[in-house]
């Protein structure tokens, strides 16, 4: 219980540090006092600056990592299986080509993508566990299988970029992850749908709980395995392909983080799901700044640093196993 | 509990249960007996309906099994299954909590009768002081009980057990069938098992169903079932039977 509210206390406070430092550091450093006393007065022209292009891009970074986290977690727990991350397992770069090609073809349902966005992530899910079911979702089966769908749809996102470059569209940001540029606009699809995402992943924590149950156990009780999974795995989905839609594919925050907060306080999703919340925010958003600080002017995109920390952390899975 | 006409089959080929009929008398101790594959918990797996019948109709309280909602049915019956996963990171105490899910709706919930429950299903099964540590590191036999609590804790009229005694030593298989006779003695739940052992299954049921070849072969009280013919005839083993004064009726087997 200590543990669990030391956990909490720590994560917090490094998450309020990070902001501090996320926001007063880059190509614009302002002192922290001063960054205080500009916070609240106008026609500041560093501050403009500041709120126009680094505020929303790390309010992004916290959104796209919390709902990367949460979506691991509910995966993890719907596939009973520790592995399972929406960018490993291909969620994302199927909600990532869906959303390709729906705005390169009708550009008009431009304001529809995170409709479509869900509808990928929903298929390339479908297709993950429709081909592991058999062996009965062993981790290491499901984890091929997911590798085989990211492959896939990774193919035919790169293959319709370089057949259509004439159809206009930014295609880098939809393979990799690139935080630069967020808009105000960005900010509000996220918030909107993450926070969505976030309350209902958190709502369903009894039911996550329960699917530590075998499945014929869980259903002799009364529970409804099937219906719950469905849901858990449409909210898994959900904030993945939020997160897609405005940050881009990033792999592996999924698969870290639960981990380590597992680590910390425990398999009660009720304590674990916002607490991972919590942690994925702190990662990504330490990651976006790191990234564009270390190597200034130059920049590393957060996830390229989460596959460099993140590939060597599934290897070291996968031997536990 | 009825069962009319039971037809499983698995690949609509072989009948894993061929036009079983019987019933389970309430407030009794029913055990199912036979040879390995005999069917004994396919027909357990209908009674508690993990398996709906390819034909005919198991019905509890007149109505179709399938009629029953599933928290409705979980009111009614519950089963321990022979082998469970054990989650890490989970309290006895959690894990009986589980049991009470079929009594809580969305919006409503009696903590106190939970509460209740609970502690009456962890005082049952002998759990009371250990019902904060974690299950994983608890014994076979303390496990085994952890789950029947978890089942009590659903508070239903049946308790079915699937072959509750196959992976512990002697002297928890003993715990485990006495704590079942006082469960059916002091607190009338119906109960309905599947033994390996002969000569326990005489010992502490009412009732016994013997199968074969997923027909049943003979059932009714223990001495009436459980003869020298019949032993030959389902397991093909010779054996004689012998009267003791405090145990009753025991089975030896000679041999083949």
């Amino acid at each position: 219980m200590r543990k669990r509210i030391a956990s909490y206390v720590i994560v917090s406070l490094l998450l309020v540090v990070t902001i501090v430092y996320s926001a007063t550091t880059g190509s614009i450093k302002m002192e922290f006092f001063e960054f205080f006393g500009a916070l609240f007065e106008q026609g500041n022209s560093q501050m403009e600056a500041v709120r126009d292009l680094r505020f929303p891009r790390m309010i992004v970074a916290l959104f796209a990592g919390a709902a990367l986290s949460v979506s691991g977690v509910l995966l993890q727990s719907v596939m009973r299986n520790p592995l399972a991350d929406a960018g490993i397992i291909g969620i994302s770069s199927g909600a990532a080509f869906v959303q390709l090609f729906i705005i390169s073809f009708f550009p008009a349902l431009f304001f529809m993508t995170p409709l479509f966005a869900f509808m990928g992530g929903a298929f390339a899910c479908f297709l993950v566990f429709a081909l592991s079911w058999k062996s009965g979702l062993s981790p290491l089966k499901l984890i091929l299988v997911g590798i085989a769908i990211n492959a896939m749809f990774t193919g035919l996102t790169e293959a319709f970029i370089s057949f259509g470059g004439s159809l206009n569209v930014s295609a880098s940001s939809v393979i990799g992850s690139n935080l630069t540029m967020r808009t105000w606009s960005d900010v509000s699809t996220i918030a909107t749908y993450g926070t969505i995402g976030l309350v209902l992943a958190f709502a369903l924590y009894s039911w996550c709980n329960l699917l530590v149950l075998q499945d014929k156990t869980a259903k002799s009780i009364g529970f409804h395995v099937a219906r719950a999974r469905l849901l858990i795995a449409a909210v898994a989905v959900l904030l993945a392909a939020i997160s897609v839609v405005v940050a881009g594919v990033i792999s592996f925050v999924g698969l870290l983080v639960p981990h380590i907060a597992r680590r910390l306080v425990g398999y009660d999703h009720k304590v674990l799901i916002p607490f991972t919340a919590l942690l994925g925010a702190l990662i990504i958003l330490l990651a976006d700044t790191l990234g564009r600080t270390i190597v200034a002017p130059l920049e590393i995109p957060a996830s390229t640093l989460m596959a460099i920390i993140g590939g060597p952390f599934l290897i070291f899975l996968l031997r536990k196993e | 509990m009825e069962m009319k006409r039971i037809i499983v089959s698995h690949d609509n080929i072989n009948n894993h249960l061929d036009d079983v009929s019987t019933s389970i008398s309430k407030g009794k101790v029913t055990t199912i007996i036979g040879p390995n594959g005999c069917g004994k918990s396919t027909l357990l797996s209908v009674l508690s309906r993990s398996n709906i019948p390819t034909s005919g109709t198991a019905s509890l309280e007149n109505r179709d099994l399938v009629m029953f909602k599933p928290k409705e049915f979980a009111k009614k019956l519950a089963i321990v299954y022979q082998q469970n996963e054990v989650p890490k990171d989970l309290t006895i105490e959690k894990l009986v909590g589980f049991g009470r899910l079929p009594h809580k709706t969305l919006l409503q919930r009696n903590q106190e009768e939970d509460r209740k429950a609970i502690d009456w299903a962890l005082s049952v099964t002998n759990l009371t002081d250990k019902r904060h540590n974690d299950l994983e590191a608890l014994s076979g036999g303390e496990r085994q009980r952890v789950w029947i609590a978890m089942a009590l804790a659903q508070q239903s009229e049946i308790l079915c057990l699937d072959e509750p005694t196959t992976y512990l030593d002697i002297y928890y298989q003993i715990e485990l069938l006495e704590l079942v006779k006082s469960l059916n003695e002091d607190y009338g739940l119906t109960i309905v098992m599947v033994l390996h052992d002969i000569n326990q299954a005489i010992r502490y049921s009412d009732e016994i169903i013997m199968m074969k070849n997923g027909r049943i072969i003979a059932e009714g009280r223990p001495r009436e079932v459980i003869t020298k013919d019949v032993i030959k005839e389902v397991y093909g083993v010779n054996a004689v039977f012998k009267e003791d004064d405090e145990l009753g009726l025991y089975m030896m087997s000679l041999g083949i």
